[in-house]
């Protein structure tokens, strides 16, 4: 956690005890527990507030602990700070039911966490969905873009249908290429 | 003597070995001796909060059990390999670079390791050199340990150099993030030898490079090794991605160039930063503010955390292209990475690793 969160007052009594209270109701691992309650205490306070009316379940605490902690090193902020961008309240205080909210609140802090793999990942998205391959052939991204591997996906019975969805392919090969390009860095990033 | 210790122990059957000797010699007269039966025991977690942190300032003179000799641990059938072969004289080491392996690696032996026994290596080194008299093999005592940071103290560079330096098909490599190079410039390499470092942009050295030379100073001492015969190369792994590091990196390329001309580098590798999840947790329980651990790093296909990989491949073409440019005659290599990653980054597929590891032994 960064400097500033670890001089600042932890959790006072109520707050640390609602916190305590969730994560046993949620079986939060102690680490992470620790990790909530060592926050300043406007940090933990905000991201109990944000935990109870999303209806944050286990993993999604986890994860928001997890990349919540290391934006703060990395942008040298506190939590607080960071769950009050706007585009984070926009999603907590916004309508929509919980699930839908934790779910967009979840992306959000990944987008904070990894904002240039998002960028890229959301241009190769992007490019790929303009392919638009006929019906049973898929393109799939690597996992957060983990590796430079494209697997084109084809679903045949038959095997005229699999000469079908070569020649198609065929005809797309520079647009496909394009995606291998953009999987290796050949773009800005 | 450049790092801190707070004891050395001696285990008693290497009370009377030339390295207890020289290091007791050598030793500042404040920091305790003692002597144990067996040293594995004085090398083990000490109960500490930080029994890494801890083992890196006990140093345990022991023999080694297990032969000095071995293919690196980093090799792997997923990865194109250079043919680095490790001679582990020592493990663990006085710096603390936050992204250290060595903090799962070593975690359950952690003291600082030194074997007194490293003689014995010279004959498993002959046997390999007998074994294949046509090929040439680069061996590096910086793989566990960094190969010349108490070396003021043990003078293994002493013993190294004129053994390396009379064989034709071994080529030493001593790899270091330190300026430790006086015993290197009173010695003879005849060509045999070579002397590596690591290098960061000054950002990662200040962040997560606790102890080292900084990237400045370690240029210097590759100069003067340089001109005192040795062979030089670098190492630039590994490579972090934070805001400003394509800049950064591109920066210090320019000032190892600036000081050696490229053509005079033997070899250049090239690495991403890459840590287990068990090893990531460990860097983030020591150190938790270092904010280059919080890079855009995901779980790659091997189970290592990477830069997701255009960005990755981005700063190993901003390096690469960089030597390029400056005529290097060396050909960069990765380290821990396929075969497809070679390819975009250099844009020829390497050749074989038997012939990757001969063409830099040679370099």
């Amino acid at each position: 956690m960064s400097s500033n969160a670890k001089t600042a007052p932890t959790a006072d009594a109520s707050v640390e005890h609602q916190i305590r209270s969730l994560a046993e109701k949620r079986h939060l691992p102690a680490p992470h527990l620790e990790q909530w309650l060592g926050l300043d205490a406007p940090s933990s306070a905000r991201f109990l507030e944000i935990a109870q009316k999303l209806r944050l379940r286990t993993g999604q605490l986890l994860g928001a602990l997890d990349m919540l902690s290391e934006i703060a090193v990395r942008e040298r902020a506190d939590v607080a700070a960071i769950l009050s961008k706007p585009s984070v309240a926009r999603i907590v205080d916004g309508a929509g039911s919980a699930p839908e909210r934790a779910h967009q609140f979840i992306e959000e802090v990944r987008a904070l966490r990894y904002p240039r793999l998002r960028n890229a990942a959301d241009r190769i998205r992007t490019e790929a969905a303009a392919i638009r391959l006929s019906r049973g052939a898929r393109l799939v991204l690597p996992k957060e873009l983990g590796s430079d591997e494209l697997t084109i996906e084809l679903k045949v019975r038959t095997v005229a249908e699999l000469e079908k969805f070569i020649s198609a392919l065929g005809e797309k090969r520079a647009a496909i290429a394009r995606i291998i390009a953009m999987l290796g860095g050949s773009d800005d990033v | 003597m450049t790092f801190e210790l707070d004891a050395v122990f001696i285990e008693e059957g290497s009370r009377g070995s030339a390295l207890a000797s020289r290091i007791a010699r050598a030793l500042p007269p404040e920091i305790p001796v003692a002597f144990v039966p067996d040293g594995r025991a004085a090398a083990i977690p000490d109960g500490s909060a930080d029994p890494f942190g801890a083992g890196k300032r006990r140093m345990v003179v022991m023999r080694r059990r297990t032969p000095f000799l071995s293919g690196c641990p980093a090799a792997s059938p997923r990865f194109v390999c250079c043919g680095y072969l490790v001679l582990a004289l020592a493990s663990n080491c006085p710096m603390d670079c936050s992204y250290c392996f060595l903090q799962e690696y070593v975690a359950d032996n952690p003291g600082f390791q030194v074997f007194s026994n490293y003689a014995d290596a010279f004959g498993e080194l002959d046997r390999l050199s007998h074994a294949s008299p046509g090929r040439h093999f680069r061996v590096g005592t910086g793989d566990l340990a960094d190969s010349l940071a108490f070396d003021s103290l043990t003078g293994l560079s002493s013993d190294l150099i004129p053994f390396f330096a009379a064989r034709e098909n071994l080529t030493l490599e001593l790899k270091t993030k330190t300026c430790e190079i006086g015993n290197l410039l009173r010695a003879d390499p005849r060509g045999r030898v070579m002397v590596s470092w690591t290098l960061s942009p000054d950002a990662v050295f200040r962040s997560s490079e606790h102890r080292a030379a900084s990237p400045s100073e370690r240029i210097a001492a590759a100069r003067a090794v340089l001109d005192a015969g040795y062979r030089i190369g670098f190492h630039f792994d590994p490579i972090i991605s934070y805001p400003g590091a394509e800049r950064d990196y591109a920066e210090l390329a320019d000032a190892l160039l600036d000081s050696i001309p490229a053509a005079r580098i033997s070899i250049v590798s090239l690495g991403g930063l890459r840590m287990t999840p068990a090893l990531k947790a460990a860097a983030r329980r020591r150190f938790p503010d270092d904010p280059m651990l919080c890079g855009e790093d995901v779980l790659a296909p091997d189970g290592r955390y990477r830069t997701f990989t255009p960005l990755r491949l981005k700063l190993y073409r901003t390096l690469a292209e960089r030597f390029e440019r400056a005529g290097a005659k060396c050909f960069p290599y990765l380290c821990m990475e396929p075969a497809s990653i070679h390819e975009r980054v250099f844009g020829v597929a390497l050749r074989r690793p038997a012939a990757t590891a001969e063409r830099l032994a040679q370099a």
